[in-house]
């Protein structure tokens, strides 16, 4: 406001931002719940409303008599018989039925039950006496099978595997015993699924020892992963080369799939070779022309956008980013499409051909440019005392004043200066003379 | 040179490989690539076919008729770029759509191949192209992303003309085998290179193909109209020009390189002496 007084604005903008506030707030307001109620909701009404705002002011219905009282209840989950008191809700002075609400979670696992005699016909085991299985089963009943805290409670030092197996055992035997024939039981998950002792110790270590590998070791695991992958896809590019049947390569997919626990997607029968991104074609780490169109050639078929985008990553492969930018920027400055809207065999060849005659030129231009600076560089002192005669690592020239000085410029594209790659204005050398020359006086 | 190179690698051929379908052996032939000077000339180029296509959609805005969830009938194919019958090519197509739709997965045994629906949304459709197993028996998928809405949005919306997305591309099938060849020869739907010279096929046998009753191809086609026109001959010119342009400017560039070189030469002779 002081800076619009200094500069002696009008001073109706006051009143705009007054009659401009109320408007915002009753914008926000929402109807039906309290400001701070609606701020929890995130403070702006969300896209589709879940509860109705106006629901939330509307309960209860107004038929029923409502009242709440105080009464002493009981547990049937309980076994000690114990009266506590709580709040209930009375509606039109009937108070519920039923059991307390919380009784239905109180779920057990049936444990298996064993008499002394059943122990002695079928359960001895020399590694477990009777005493130590007694225990177990005692603290199988109380916390439900829940071995590992089992395995904590339990008096001798035994791991969560030799009590599981162990339980397990014992099931399995009762099962076995009281079953009045073996066919009966075959069903059963303990009968059909036994408990593996070595495996499932086998199991958990081998999971803590991935849990517990350090960075470096995933480092070094990803590594040799890629590498073998890398090489049974050189295999695969070796092998397809030299055979002259098709369905080789494919049939040879799954297996190789199967044999290593490598991820050879490459491989896969029923990959999609259109998407560039599938990368089904073996190996996209080579530049060289003659193995695309052999990897194209061992694909059954494909689309020729495919074969064109493969063999454009190709030709581009040994150039940077920048330079990859400066071919397409050239190439819609000629007025080309980046794709060719006209895909044929024709077309794509003729487009691929273009693409590599605008590199040569990019890369004519950049090395000529970096000589050309060498050469402004000096020129930028005094005229014709060669400096910085040891850059000599691009050029092959020898750094010797250029006459030009005073002369004319032959065209030399000012790559600092201007965006590079621009075919579309030609060299001027009158336009760089004065220029030049300038510098040179000083 | 090549031809004797390559009659020494087709003898070879004839005795190694064997074709369980048809009685002569699959045979490789040679045919020289203009456009890929670097290839040594022992290697043998095979012959492959290509079946030009164009793929994509076509929708009707509804106007007074739309609803809510049906604004737009669309039509989403597949069809030879010159509207010839590929039906000789292409056994059946899939057209998977978004799964709001019911039953999105469409199947369409015999061409034209085509798929009309009512919708409000634009989604990608999978295009999957199953091809005559003694062709190729592996699909192949294109992707299309449905086109409803006209590029420019401030316009309206009419409901006379359509909104029209359609791709050009090419199939390739790089070693087709002879029995197909012989089918396809004088197809118009499908491009078959030239056959050296020495290399005759038998006649063709007609293919009949118990599906296909009524007239593949989309030369009349009710929404033939709308088709865009794909031009080959356009591009190719196009490309020349461009060409033409670049090789020039690189001529230039090297002229004045040596140039400077000339008088780089020409004043070290000078300085040293």
């Amino acid at each position: 406001m002081d800076a619009k007084d200094i500069l002696g604005l009008p001073k109706n903008s006051i009143t705009q931002e007054k009659k401009s506030r109320p408007q915002k707030d009753s914008q926000r307001k929402p109807d039906g719940i309290s400001r701070e109620v609606y701020a929890l909701t995130g403070g702006f009404p969300p896209l589709i409303p879940a509860i109705e705002a106006s629901q939330l002011k509307k309960r209860p219905p107004s038929d029923e008599k409502i009242t709440w009282q105080w009464l002493p209840f009981t547990n049937s989950a309980r076994k000690d018989n114990l009266h506590l008191y709580h709040w209930v809700r009375i509606v039109n002075g009937v108070p519920p039925t039923g059991d307390y609400s919380f009784a239905k979670y109180n779920k057990s696992v049936d444990i298996v039950k064993y008499t002394d005699e059943e122990y002695e016909k079928y359960l001895t085991d020399p590694m477990w006496t009777k005493e130590e299985t007694d225990q177990l089963f005692e603290l199988c009943q109380s916390f439900d099978l829940r071995f590992i805290v089992i395995a904590d409670r339990f008096p001798s030092s035994r791991t969560v595997e030799e009590l599981k197996d162990r339980y397990y055992s014992v099931a399995r035997a009762m099962l076995a015993a009281r079953a009045p024939s073996p066919g009966d039981i075959s069903g059963h998950p303990l009968v059909k699924e036994p408990y593996n002792v070595s495996q499932e110790t086998e199991r958990k270590r081998a999971l803590s020892m991935v849990l517990s590998q350090t960075k470096q070791q995933e480092r070094k695991d990803a590594e040799v992963l890629a590498e073998a992958k890398r090489i049974t896809e050189s295999r695969m590019v070796a092998r397809g080369a030299e055979e002259s049947e098709l369905p080789v390569p494919s049939n040879a997919g799954p297996e190789s799939a199967e044999r290593a626990a490598i991820p050879s997607d490459t491989v896969s029968p029923s990959a999609n070779v259109q998407h560039p991104s599938a990368a089904v074609a073996p190996s996209t780490i080579t530049v060289d022309n003659a193995s695309i169109l052999a990897s194209l050639r061992m694909l059954r078929v494909y689309l020729r956008t495919y074969a064109l985008d493969q063999m454009v990553q190709a030709a581009s492969s040994s150039a940077g980013l920048r330079t990859i930018k400066r071919v397409e920027q050239t190439l819609q400055e000629l007025g080309v499409n980046l794709k060719p809207r006209v895909p044929t065999k024709a077309v794509c060849a003729e487009h691929l051909e273009l693409r590599r005659e605008i590199l040569t030129l990019l890369n004519l231009q950049k090395q000529e440019a970096e000589g050309s600076s060498y050469r402004d560089g000096s020129y930028g002192d005094t005229p014709g005392t060669p400096k910085h005669l040891s850059h000599g690592g691009d050029q092959d020239r020898i750094f010797v004043p250029d006459m030009n000085f005073a002369g004319e410029r032959i065209g030399k594209r000012d790559q600092k200066r201007k965006a590079p790659g621009r075919l579309s204005e030609a060299p001027l050398p009158a336009h760089k003379r004065p220029r030049k020359l300038k510098a040179a006086d000083l | 040179m090549i031809n004797s190179s390559s009659s020494k690698q087709v003898g070879q051929d004839q005795q190694a490989t064997s074709e369980p379908r048809s009685p002569r052996p699959k045979i490789k032939m040679v045919k020289s690539e203009e456009s890929d000077k670097r290839i040594l000339n022992k290697k043998l180029k095979d012959v492959e076919i290509s079946i030009p296509i164009v793929y994509g959609n076509v929708s009707f805005w509804l106007g007074k008729k739309a609803s809510e969830y049906q604004s737009h009938k669309w039509t989403v194919y597949v069809r030879g770029a010159t509207n010839e019958d590929i039906g000789v090519v292409i056994k059946r197509v899939v057209f998977q759509l978004h799964s709001s739709f019911k039953n999105p997965t469409r199947v369409v045994e015999s061409p034209p191949f085509e798929l009309s629906e009512a919708g409000w949304g634009e989604f990608e459709i999978a295009i999957t192209l199953y091809f005559h197993i003694d062709l190729c028996d592996k699909p192949l998928t294109l992707y299309h992303h449905l086109k409803l809405y006209p590029e420019d949005e401030s316009g309206p919306m009419s409901s006379k003309k359509p909104v029209v997305a359609e791709c050009f591309d090419e199939i390739a099938f790089p070693e087709p085998s002879e029995g197909f060849l012989v089918r396809v020869q004088n197809h118009p739907a499908v491009n078959v290179p030239r056959l050296p010279t020495g290399f005759t096929l038998p006649p063709p046998v007609p293919f009949e193909d118990a599906n296909r009753k009524k007239r593949g191809d989309t030369k009349d086609h009710p929404l033939s109209q709308w088709f865009m026109n794909f031009s080959e001959a356009d591009e190719l010119l196009q490309l020349a020009a461009a060409r033409q342009q670049v090789q020039a400017y690189l001529a230039k560039l090297r002229r004045q390189i040596s140039m400077i070189d000339g008088q780089h030469q020409q004043l070290k002779t000078i300085s040293d002496s």
